[in-house]
C-alpha cells in the first residue's frame, strides 16, 4: 500500500483511527504501566500529586524485598505444579469424552452430549459451597487435587475437541477399523497426534486459566506455603499494607510470565474463540 | 507412552493427602504479624520447644481480612488449629455459633495474672472464651499552640468538656477542635453508658441519646468536628492527616500515633502535649480493643491440655511485655502493664513517651466496646450511622432521625432468633 | 441396529472418567444445594428441614437484597459491554500496522488474574491515586473522590473494573465472528453505492446476530454470578455497599459459617440464571447440532 498516494482526507481517518485505539489501550495498560514504574522506582512519595509516570532512581531492590517477605518462590512453583497437573488430566479427560461424542455412535449419544451441552447453562460458580462440603468430605481439602478436580473436566474443552476430532477424515479411522484396532488404539495413536494444534489451544488455554485461578484455590488451601501465585500475592497486600512498592513488584512478578505467554501464543487464544464462536 | 505413564505418576501423586502427624503437633495462627514480629514470634516458639520437647508448634500467619475464611475452612474440613488469634466481635460471633471452645479449665492456672477488664471481654454467656494477649487504648493528644490560641490550658476530662473544648477552638481560631469517629457512634453511646440494645430492642433515641448527639450536632454547626471524613467508615487517615497539617485541635487515638506524628510532622510533633483519654461515666476508657487467643471447635480433646499450657506460655508475662513493647500496644497481664516501662517517662519525654504512660494508666479501664450478640450487625450499624449523619448535618431533626433508626432496628430485631 | 451401537460399552469407558467428574462436580452441587438450602445444615447439629426459613432470613436481610439489586444493578453494563466489545472489535478488525499490538492490549486485562486485577485497580483508586490526579487535572472534580470508600461510589468502581476485564473477550469473540463474514457480500453493497454506514448496519449486523446474542447472553450470566472483584476490591464494602448476591453467598458461608443463608442465597442465583438461560433458549433457538 503506497502511502504516499494516499489522499487527505483518508490519512486524517488513518490517523483518527489510530487515536481512538491509543486512547482505549491506555485506559486497558495504564494500570499495570503504573505498577511497573512504581516497583521499578525507589524514591519519591508513591501517592504524589502529580503522580510519578516514569520511574525515579530505579533499581530491582524492591523485588528482592519481595523474595524476603513472601515465599512468592514456593508460590511460584505451586502455581506451575497445579497448571501442569490440571493440564495434563483435563487434555486427557476430555479428550477420552470428545472422542465418542465425534466419531462413535452409541446407545444414549444425544442423552449425553445434552447433558455435556447443560453444564454450560448450569452456574458453576454458584457450585462452590457444595463442592467445599464434598472435597471436605472426600478429605481433599488443602490438597492440590481437590484444587484440581472440580474444574478439570469442561464442556468447552470437550466441545473444542469434539470439533477437532471431528477434522480427521473419517477414512483414516476406517482403514484403522479394518485392519482390526481396537477404539482404544485408534484414539491414542491416531486420533490424538492429529489434533494436536488443537491440544496445544487447550493446553495454553487451559494452564492460563488455572494459573489465574484465585477464588477456588483460596478456598481449598489453608496453608500459605501451599497457595498458588494467584493467591499468595493477595497475601502481600496484607502482610505489607504500607508498602506499596513492594505490593507492586510482587503483582509484576505474578502476571509476568502469564504476558509472557500470553504475547507468544496469542494466536493460539484467538483460535479457541474461533472455535467456541462456531 | 512413556513419558504418558511419567506424567501420570507425577499426577497421582497429587492425590496423596497430607498425614496426621503422630507426635503431638500444635498449629496456632495470628494475623498481621508478618514480617514485622517474625523474629518475636520464631523466638517464642524456640523458647517453648527447648522447654517442651515432645511438642512441636507451627507457627501461620494470616492477612487479617483472610484469616476468618480460612479458620471457618478448617473448622469445616474437621482440622482446625489449636490457637487462633481473633478480635472480640469476631469471637463473641464464634462463640454465640457454637464454634469455639471454653477455656475455662485451661486458664484457671493463671487467670489472676490477666487484668480483669480483658477477661470480661472474652465471658460469653458466663463462660471464657480465650487467652488475651494485646490490647490498646486511646490518649488524647493536643496542639498546644491552638489551645493556647483558644484560650484553654489543659487537656478535657469528659466527652462533655471535649465537645465544649472543640467548640471554643472553632470559635476562637477557625480550625475544627476534635473528629471523633462518628461511624462508631455505638461504641461511644455505649461509653457514655447509653445502653444501644436493652432487652432485645433499639432504645437509643431516648431523651439521652437525642442529647448527646444534639451537642455533637451543636459542635458541628460551628465548625468544632472535623468535616472530613466524619462518617466514613474508617476516618482515621484523614483524621491523623488533619493533625499533622495542625488542622485539628485535638486527636484520640493509640500511642502509636504519636510515633506517627513524630515521623511525619516534626513541627507538629514538638507542641503536641497527651493527656490520659477521659473515662465515660461508666469508667470505661475509649479505643479498647483486645486481641486474643481462641480455640476453635474441633480440637482432638486429648489436645487440649497441651494447648492450654502453650497458650498460657504465649500470652505470659513476659512474652507479652515484650511484645507490647515492640508493637507499641499494651500488653493484659497485671504485671506486664505495670512495667515500669509503661508507667515511667525519661526527662524530657515527647508526647510519645508521655503517651505510652497515659495509657497504660487508663489500660485497666479498656473494654472493646461493641453491640453483641446480633447476626449481620453491621447492616443495623448503618442506619444508625446514617440517622446519626442526618441529625448531626442538620439534614434532619436528631429525634425524627433517631426514631427512624430505631424502627428500623427493632423491625429487624423482632425477626432474629434470641440467643 | 447393533452395528450403529456396537461401540457403546467403548464409548461409555471413554465417557466415565469425565462423566462422573461432571456429575459430582456440576450436576450434584445444583441439586444437593437446593435441597440443603431448604435446611439448617450445621456442622454441630443435626440437620432438620426448615422450609422456606432461610429464604425468609435474606430476604429481610438488607445485605443480600441490596447485593440482589446491586447483581441486577450489574446488568447494566451488559449492553455497555456488548456495544463496546462490537466497536473495538470493528476498530482492530483490519490489517493496519501494529493492529496485533492493540489487540492483545485489549486482551491483556482478561488474562490477568483477578487478584492482581484487584491490587493495580486498588492503586488507580486511591485517594490519591492516578485516576483523581487525572480527575483533579481535568477539573471534573474539586477534591480527591474516594472511588472505593465511597458508599454511593464503590459499586461503580467495582462494576468499571469487572466491564475493564471483560471487554477484551467479548471483543475477541466478535472479532472471530467479523472475520468469517464473507467479504464478496461487502463488496457486492459497496459497488452498489452502499456507504460504510449503511454497510455496517445492513449487512455486517445482522450477520453478527448469532453472535450478539450468544454473547449478550453469557453477560448477562455473568453480570448475575458476579462477585470475585467485589472480594479483592472492596471486600463488601464500604458499608456493605458493594455486596451481590454471590458475595453474600460467599461472605455468609465461608467467612461466618452461615452455610444455610449461604446456600439459600446461590439457589435464588442458581434460579435466575437457569431461568434466564431457558428462556434464551426458547426463545432465541441458537443454531446447535
Amino acid at each position: 500500500m503506497k502511502t504516499r498516494s494516499r489522499p487527505l482526507k483518508t490519512r486524517l481517518q488513518i490517523l483518527g483511527h489510530y487515536a481512538v485505539l491509543c486512547a482505549i489501550a491506555v485506559v486497558c495498560v495504564f494500570p499495570f504501566w503504573w505498577t511497573l514504574v512504581t516497583a521499578i522506582s525507589t524514591q519519591g512519595n508513591i501517592f504524589a500529586f502529580p503522580p510519578t509516570f516514569w520511574p525515579k532512581a530505579p533499581s530491582f531492590e524492591n523485588f528482592i524485598e519481595v523474595f524476603h517477605a513472601i515465599p512468592i518462590w514456593s508460590f511460584f512453583k505451586n502455581s506451575v505444579l497445579i497448571a501442569v497437573l490440571t493440564v495434563f488430566w483435563k487434555l486427557l479427560l476430555c479428550s477420552l469424552a470428545a472422542y465418542p461424542l465425534a466419531r462413535l455412535k452409541f446407545r444414549g449419544r444425544k442423552l449425553v452430549f445434552g447433558l455435556i451441552l447443560a453444564t454450560l447453562v448450569l452456574p458453576s460458580e454458584v457450585n462452590f459451597l457444595v463442592n467445599f462440603i464434598t472435597i471436605t468430605q472426600m478429605s481433599l481439602v488443602d490438597t492440590y487435587t481437590g484444587v484440581i478436580l472440580p474444574n478439570v473436566v469442561t464442556a468447552v474443552a470437550i466441545l473444542l475437541l469434539k470439533q477437532a476430532f471431528e477434522e480427521v477424515p473419517q477414512d483414516l479411522i476406517d482403514a484403522a477399523r479394518v485392519d482390526g484396532a481396537s477404539e482404544w488404539v485408534i484414539f491414542s495413536r491416531i486420533m490424538l497426534p492429529l489434533i494436536t494444534p488443537w491440544l496445544a489451544t487447550v493446553g495454553i488455554l487451559t494452564a492460563v486459566e488455572s494459573w489465574n485461578e484465585y477464588i477456588w484455590p483460596s478456598i481449598v488451601m489453608s496453608k500459605p506455603d501451599e497457595f498458588p501465585l494467584s493467591v499468595g500475592v493477595l497475601y502481600l497486600r496484607g502482610t505489607f499494607g504500607s508498602s506499596t512498592r513492594v505490593i507492586a513488584a510482587g503483582t509484576l512478578i505474578t502476571i509476568v510470565p502469564t504476558l509472557l505467554a500470553f504475547l507468544f501464543t496469542q494466536r493460539f487464544f484467538m483460535r479457541g474463540m474461533d472455535g467456541a464462536v462456531k | 507412552m512413556t513419558i504418558k505413564r511419567l506424567l501420570a505418576v507425577f499426577a497421582c501423586a497429587g492425590l496423596l493427602a497430607p498425614q496426621a502427624w503422630a507426635a503431638e503437633k500444635i498449629e496456632f495462627w495470628t494475623f498481621s504479624m508478618k514480617p514485622k514480629f517474625t523474629p518475636y514470634f520464631n523466638a517464642v516458639v524456640a523458647r517453648y520447644e527447648a522447654q517442651n520437647p515432645d511438642v512441636r508448634i507451627e507457627w501461620i500467619d494470616f492477612p487479617w481480612d483472610v484469616i476468618q475464611t480460612k479458620l471457618v475452612t478448617r473448622i469445616v474440613a474437621g482440622t482446625p488449629p489449636a490457637l487462633v488469634s481473633l478480635n472480640v466481635p469476631w469471637a463473641d460471633e464464634f462463640a454465640r455459633d457454637g464454634l469455639l471452645t471454653p477455656v475455662d479449665g485451661l486458664i484457671a492456672p493463671a487467670r489472676a495474672s490477666y487484668i480483669p477488664s480483658a477477661l470480661e471481654d472474652l465471658r460469653f454467656k458466663g463462660r471464657t472464651y480465650g487467652f488475651p494477649m494485646y490490647s490498646n487504648v486511646a490518649v488524647i493528644a493536643f496542639n498546644t499552640d491552638i489551645f493556647k490560641q483558644a484560650g484553654l490550658t489543659r487537656g478535657p476530662a469528659s466527652l462533655d468538656e471535649q465537645l465544649a473544648f472543640a467548640r471554643q477552638i472553632a470559635q476562637r481560631t477557625g480550625k475544627a477542635g476534635i473528629a471523633p469517629a462518628l461511624s462508631k457512634i455505638d461504641g461511644l453511646f455505649m461509653q457514655q453508658g447509653l445502653a444501644v440494645i436493652t432487652d432485645n430492642r433499639a432504645v437509643f433515641n431516648s431523651p439521652q441519646h437525642v442529647a448527646l448527639v444534639q451537642k455533637l450536632a451543636d459542635t458541628y454547626k460551628v465548625g468544632g468536628l472535623l468535616k472530613e471524613s466524619l462518617f466514613a467508615e474508617d476516618n482515621f487517615p484523614a483524621v491523623i492527616d488533619a493533625y499533622k497539617g495542625g488542622r485539628l485541635g485535638m486527636l484520640l487515638a493509640p500511642p502509636t500515633a504519636m510515633q506517627r506524628i513524630r515521623g511525619d510532622a516534626k513541627d507538629i510533633y514538638a507542641i503536641t502535649d497527651v493527656a490520659p483519654a477521659p473515662l465515660g461515666p461508666t469508667g470505661i476508657a475509649d479505643g479498647g480493643w483486645l486481641v486474643h487467643f481462641a480455640i476453635p471447635k474441633g480440637v482432638p480433646a486429648r489436645l487440649l491440655p497441651s494447648v492450654g499450657k502453650f497458650a498460657r506460655f504465649l500470652t505470659n508475662d513476659a512474652n507479652q511485655l515484650e511484645f507490647a513493647r515492640q508493637a507499641s500496644v499494651f500488653p493484659t497481664t497485671v504485671k506486664a502493664a505495670a512495667d515500669p516501662f509503661f508507667l515511667s517517662t525519661p526527662q524530657n519525654a515527647g508526647a510519645a513517651e508521655k503517651a505510652v504512660a497515659a495509657g497504660a494508666l487508663s489500660m485497666g479501664h479498656s473494654r472493646t466496646l461493641y453491640v453483641a450478640g446480633i447476626d449481620d450487625y453491621d447492616e443495623l450499624r448503618r442506619s444508625l450511622v446514617k440517622a446519626v449523619e442526618a441529625g448531626v448535618t442538620g439534614k434532619q431533626d436528631v429525634k425524627q432521625a433517631l426514631d427512624q433508626a430505631v424502627a428500623i432496628w427493632n423491625r429487624k430485631l423482632a425477626t432474629l432468633p434470641r440467643h | 441396529m447393533k452395528l450403529a451401537h456396537r461401540h457403546t460399552l467403548q464409548a461409555w469407558l471413554f465417557l466415565a472418567p469425565a462423566l462422573l467428574l461432571l456429575a459430582a462436580f456440576s450436576f450434584w452441587p445444583v441439586g444437593y444445594g437446593s435441597v440443603l438450602a431448604f435446611t439448617d445444615y450445621s456442622l454441630i447439629r443435626e440437620t432438620r428441614f426448615v422450609g422456606l426459613d432461610n429464604f425468609r432470613y435474606i430476604f429481610n436481610n438488607e445485605m443480600f437484597v441490596s447485593g440482589l439489586k446491586n447483581s441486577l444493578m450489574f446488568l447494566l453494563m451488559v449492553p455497555f459491554v456488548q456495544v463496546g466489545a462490537i466497536v473495538l472489535a470493528v476498530l482492530v478488525n483490519n490489517r493496519l500496522p501494529g493492529i496485533r499490538l492493540f489487540r492483545a492490549a485489549f486482551y491483556v486485562p482478561v488474562v490477568t488474574t483477578v487478584s492482581v486485577v484487584g491490587i493495580m485497580w486498588g492503586f488507580m483508586f486511591h485517594e490519591q491515586g492516578a485516576l483523581n490526579y487525572v480527575m483533579l487535572t481535568l477539573k471534573l472534580v474539586n477534591a480527591p473522590v474516594g472511588w472505593l470508600t465511597n458508599d454511593s461510589l464503590a459499586l461503580f468502581a467495582v462494576m468499571f473494573v469487572t466491564l475493564w476485564r471483560g471487554l477484551g473477550w467479548y471483543m475477541v469473540m466478535y472479532l472471530a465472528a467479523l472475520q468469517s463474514i464473507p467479504s464478496d457480500m461487502q463488496e457486492a453493497a459497496m459497488l452498489d453505492g452502499a456507504n460504510r454506514w449503511q454497510r455496517f448496519w445492513k449487512i455486517t449486523v445482522p450477520m453478527l446476530r448469532p453472535t450478539i446474542m450468544l454473547c449478550s447472553i453469557l453477560s448477562v450470566l455473568a453480570a448475575l454470578k458476579a462477585y470475585q472483584e467485589v472480594d479483592v476490591l472492596t471486600q463488601g464494602g464500604p458499608m456493605n455497599s458493594t455486596f451481590t448476591a454471590l458475595y453474600y453467598a460467599y461472605d455468609q458461608g465461608l467467612k461466618h459459617l452461615k452455610l444455610p443463608r449461604a446456600l439459600a442465597a446461590s439457589f435464588v442465583v442458581s434460579l435466575f440464571c437457569i431461568g434466564i438461560a431457558l428462556l434464551c433458549l426458547r426463545y432465541l433457538k441458537p443454531k446447535h447440532r
